[in-house]
């Protein structure tokens, strides 16, 4: 294939794929359907990674990821990756205002840094913090959080200043939407990811993605083991320096005529800057001293016994992914019956229905905020410390904005990592996420002696009901056999300046049981009119 | 922190600042039969109409009351903007009666284009959230099919602070600029029960077009509902009593809930016409404090012998 059609290829994919994200995020108005926004998401490392060690569903995307990266090197990094395109797109700006850009040197990798990372979040996994590891780390949510928390209220935004202009020319297809910004703790994450990759990246193209990113590493490690890998044809090579010039990863060594290709994210750019077409693939299995022609392992890992070094880190990653796996898959299991009442089973957050509880929430969300971006009514708050440091990040329930809505199951439609499993509407309608505790003392009733009902009024289950007080009144009764903990009885709540009625969370997630009633009757066998 | 001091100063400036014309035109837009604002509604002269039609399809029963109050044209001129306040309250499907039929909604909605409306606007402030709330009661659809636009019910900067000089809990509010501003306002509701109004109908839907209604549920609400009457009386209230909800309300847990009545009350009395729908849920009129309360403030007649009822059996 033409080198300039192969990168131009990546060019085109890495484009849809970044806007195709970038819209199911910003998707303030829920346009595009859940179904897109989960299918692009699963087609990202991490979560389809979590997805199939803790065995909520046979995701493949991770294994034909690694199986490509195997085959001819980080194609994902450069056409998958939306923090990767991020970058790319960054450095293109950087060229742009820049002007003509002077060559960039091969840099030596830091190796031992990478593997720092890479083997922070194996080991962080293994002792049961993956999940908080990962949700920091996984470039996909990161990039996740950048779009949800930045880019999607800035949207909105811009479209409640066009609300008025569409007005005047008569179009009303625009309307207004509360722009979703979030408290200054929460976006200080990914506006300080999002200055970072910029930074990084106008200075050293993909520094973050070999330096940082623990899929980088891990993908790199499987692409300096690659069948096909990009070399130099010496004979070729006139060292103009114009492939370096265009590399982002800084990863070929012009002097010695070799590129890392564990660096190497596959973005092809060297090959079309090529005019002696010398920057090609060669299928490296077949040639006789692999470590040689590969990789130019300079620096710290030059000196180090290669084989040694392979066979340590093969010990050390098989042991540690194990530990990690049991541990996650443990998380997996079906969750004991425990008694909702049992005091220690509240919590003081509330985490999605489906998520089974907060434990196993914890451990497979990767706080991408895919479904803080599509939750409609904006109940679904990330959370900074209620979680404790493991949930910084991750989605919670907020009932003073908003409630969860009886029957929306949208953010488990969108969860790309099994962490919000998809309930059949009925399951949904009892599934039990916490249970609501009445205050009389400050509930309007007693306190101002008029009607309400508020809570009962919004009570999509009958778990809140009235009960005669006093004269001709009616006060709320909670019957938490029936509560699912959904939050519209606190959410509605007038009572001021603390809510009568509020929610507890639920460790554990339970079943709530059904209120069924009987036919009502006519009022009056009349069959005419009662005036 | 607002004192209700400040409210209701805020709440005088921005009526001092509305041009006397609109002002006339809040006041102008109920037929003669029922003078609105703060006038008695029930003069010696003037006895407000109920048409009641029982035992027919929803769009039916709506053409015969409507051609008893003669015809759709009576209530909208020709280049009249109008706007329709359905209960789109829930996202929960028609069968579930929460929502005002679709089908009543459409039919009002073609009737008003019929008549030469310029334009018909629906909305309402929903419980759920509001795109789900449009899509699962039917709204949406209508809308589509019969050209009427569908406003935000929960966009803030669309409501007006405007102050209610005759309320006597609800002294000013925000409404929703739709209903201060259109030619012409019809209110469709549907009867449900209701654990804190006791009754939903014509009356207690106008809180869909407040926006904060906590307060509402914190100053007496039903002194509030009959407070809001004395801004804002709508030209017509059309109300849906096929099957009402007679327990669970104003949500409900099942179909269960509902009683078939197929019966349509239409005035532009809101309390004679929830005076009538008491009956059909089997309370006394007086023991909804809300339409006792509309009824000494003068907003309407709920004593029924007081009341022009037309009736009408389709069946």
């Amino acid at each position: 294939m033409p080198p300039k059609l192969l990168k131009g290829l990546r060019v085109v994919a890495a484009a849809a794929m970044l806007a195709a994200l970038t819209a199911a995020f910003v998707d303030f108005r829920s346009l595009i359907p859940s179904s897109v926004g989960q299918r692009l998401a699963e087609t990202q490392f991490i979560p389809s990674l979590v997805t199939l060690l803790t065995g909520a569903s046979l995701s493949l995307a991770c294994v034909i990821i690694a199986t490509v990266t195997l085959a001819v090197g980080r194609v994902y990094c450069s056409a998958i990756c939306p923090l990767g395109i991020l970058q790319d797109v960054v450095v293109r700006l950087t060229k742009w205002a820049k002007g003509k850009s002077r060559p960039a040197p091969y840099s030596h990798p830091h190796t031992w840094l990478r593997q720092a990372f890479l083997w922070a979040t194996i080991l962080a996994a293994a002792a049961g913090f993956g999940g908080f590891a990962l949700s920091l780390l996984d470039p996909y949510s990161n990039y996740g959080r950048i779009a949800s928390d930045i880019f999607r209220p800035l949207v909105t935004q811009a479209n409640n200043v066009l609300v008025a202009p569409a007005e005047a020319i008569g179009w009303h297809g625009l309307f207004r939407v509360p722009p979703a910004w979030f408290g200054f703790g929460v976006l200080a994450v990914p506006a300080s990811v999002l200055v970072l990759i910029i930074a990084l990246a106008a200075w050293r193209g993909r520094l973050y993605c070999n330096t940082v990113c623990p899929v980088g590493t891990l993908l790199g490690w499987l692409a300096q083991r690659a069948a096909f890998r990009l070399q130099i044809d010496r004979s070729a090579c006139r060292k103009c320096a114009a492939c370096l010039r265009a590399c982002k990863a800084q990863c070929i060594d012009l002097r010695a005529g070799s590129i890392d290709f564990s660096r190497c994210v596959g973005c092809y750019n060297c090959m079309a800057a090529c005019d002696q077409h010398g920057i090609n693939y060669h299928f490296a299995w077949a040639q006789k001293t692999p470590q040689a022609a590969s990789a130019s392992r300079a620096g710290l890992e030059a000196v180090a016994d290669p084989q040694r070094r392979l066979f340590l880190s093969q010990a050390v990653l098989g042991i540690a992914g194990a530990a990690g796996l049991s541990r996650i898959l443990r998380a997996g299991d079906k969750m004991p019956a425990v008694d909702a009442r049992e005091v220690k089973n509240f919590s003081p957050v509330i985490c999605p229905p489906g998520s089974a509880g907060v434990e196993r929430f914890l451990d497979r969300c990767t706080a991408c905020h895919l479904c803080i971006s599509e939750c409609p009514t904006g109940v679904l708050q990330p959370a900074l410390g209620e979680y404790g440091f493991s949930g910084i990040m991750k989605p919670r329930l907020d009932y003073r904005l908003a409630f969860c809505n009886f029957d929306c199951r949208r953010c488990s439609e969108v969860c790309p990592d099994g962490a919000i499993d998809l309930l059949d509407p009925a399951t949904k309608h009892l599934a039990k996420i916490g249970e609501a505790h009445f205050s009389k003392d400050k509930c309007v009733v007693v306190t101002n002696g008029t009607d309400c009902a508020a809570c009962s009024e919004h009570c999509p289950t009958k778990a809140v009901s009235m009960v005669p007080y006093g004269r001709n009144l009616r006060l709320p009764s909670v019957d938490n056999d029936f509560c699912i903990g959904c939050g519209a009885c606190e959410y509605a709540c007038p009572a001021k300046p603390d809510k009568a009625i509020e929610v507890t969370g639920l460790r554990v997630h339970g079943i709530a049981k059904k209120l069924i009633e009987p036919k009502a009757t006519l009022p009056k066998s009349a069959s005419d009119f009662p005036f | 922190m607002k004192t209700r001091r400040d409210f209701i100063k805020t709440g005088l400036a921005l009526g001092a600042s509305l041009p006397l014309v609109n002002l006339e035109k809040l006041f102008a837009a109920g037929p003669p039969a029922a003078p609105t604002g703060a006038l008695p509604a029930a003069s010696a002269t003037a006895k407000s109409i109920l048409v009641a039609v029982r035992d027919g399809e929803r769009a039916a029963m709506l053409d015969k009351a409507m051609a008893a109050l003669g015809g759709m044209e009576a209530f909208v001129k020709k280049g009249q903007s109008v706007v329709v306040k359905p209960n789109a309250a829930f996202d929960l499907p028609p069968e579930r009666g929460a929502n005002t039929h679709p089908e009543l909604v459409r039919r009002v909605v073609q009737m008003c284009f019929a008549a030469g409306a310029k334009s018909v606007s629906l909305f309402d402030n929903t419980l759920d959230q509001w795109q789900r709330a449009y899509a699962g009661s039917g709204l949406e659809q209508v809308a589509k099919d019969t050209g009427a636009r569908l406003v935000n019910g929960k966009d803030e900067t669309l409501y007006r602070q405007v102050e209610i000089p005759n309320g006597k809990k609800l002294q000013a509010a925000k409404v929703h600029s739709l209903v201060l501003d259109s030619d012409v306002f019809i209110n469709v509701p549907v009867l449900k029960h209701h654990e804190g109004a006791r009754m939903t109908a014509c009356m207690k839907n106008l809180m869909g077009i407040v926006w904060n209604r906590g307060f509402y549920h914190r100053n007496d609400l039903h002194q509030c509902i009959a407070d809001f009457l004395t801004l804002k009386k709508p030209a017509l209230n059309i109300l849906d009593a096929y099957q009402p909800m007679v327990q669970n309300g104003p949500r409900g847990l099942s179909a269960n809930d509902l009683v078939v009545m197929r019966t349509l009350l239409v005035s532009s009395d809101p309390v004679a016409v929830d005076a009538a729908a008491a009956k059909l849920l089997n309370h006394q009129p007086s023991d909804i404090r809300h339409i006792a309360i509309a009824a000494e403030m003068k907003l309407g007649t709920m004593d029924l012998d007081q009341v022009d009822i037309r009736r009408f059996k389709l069946a």
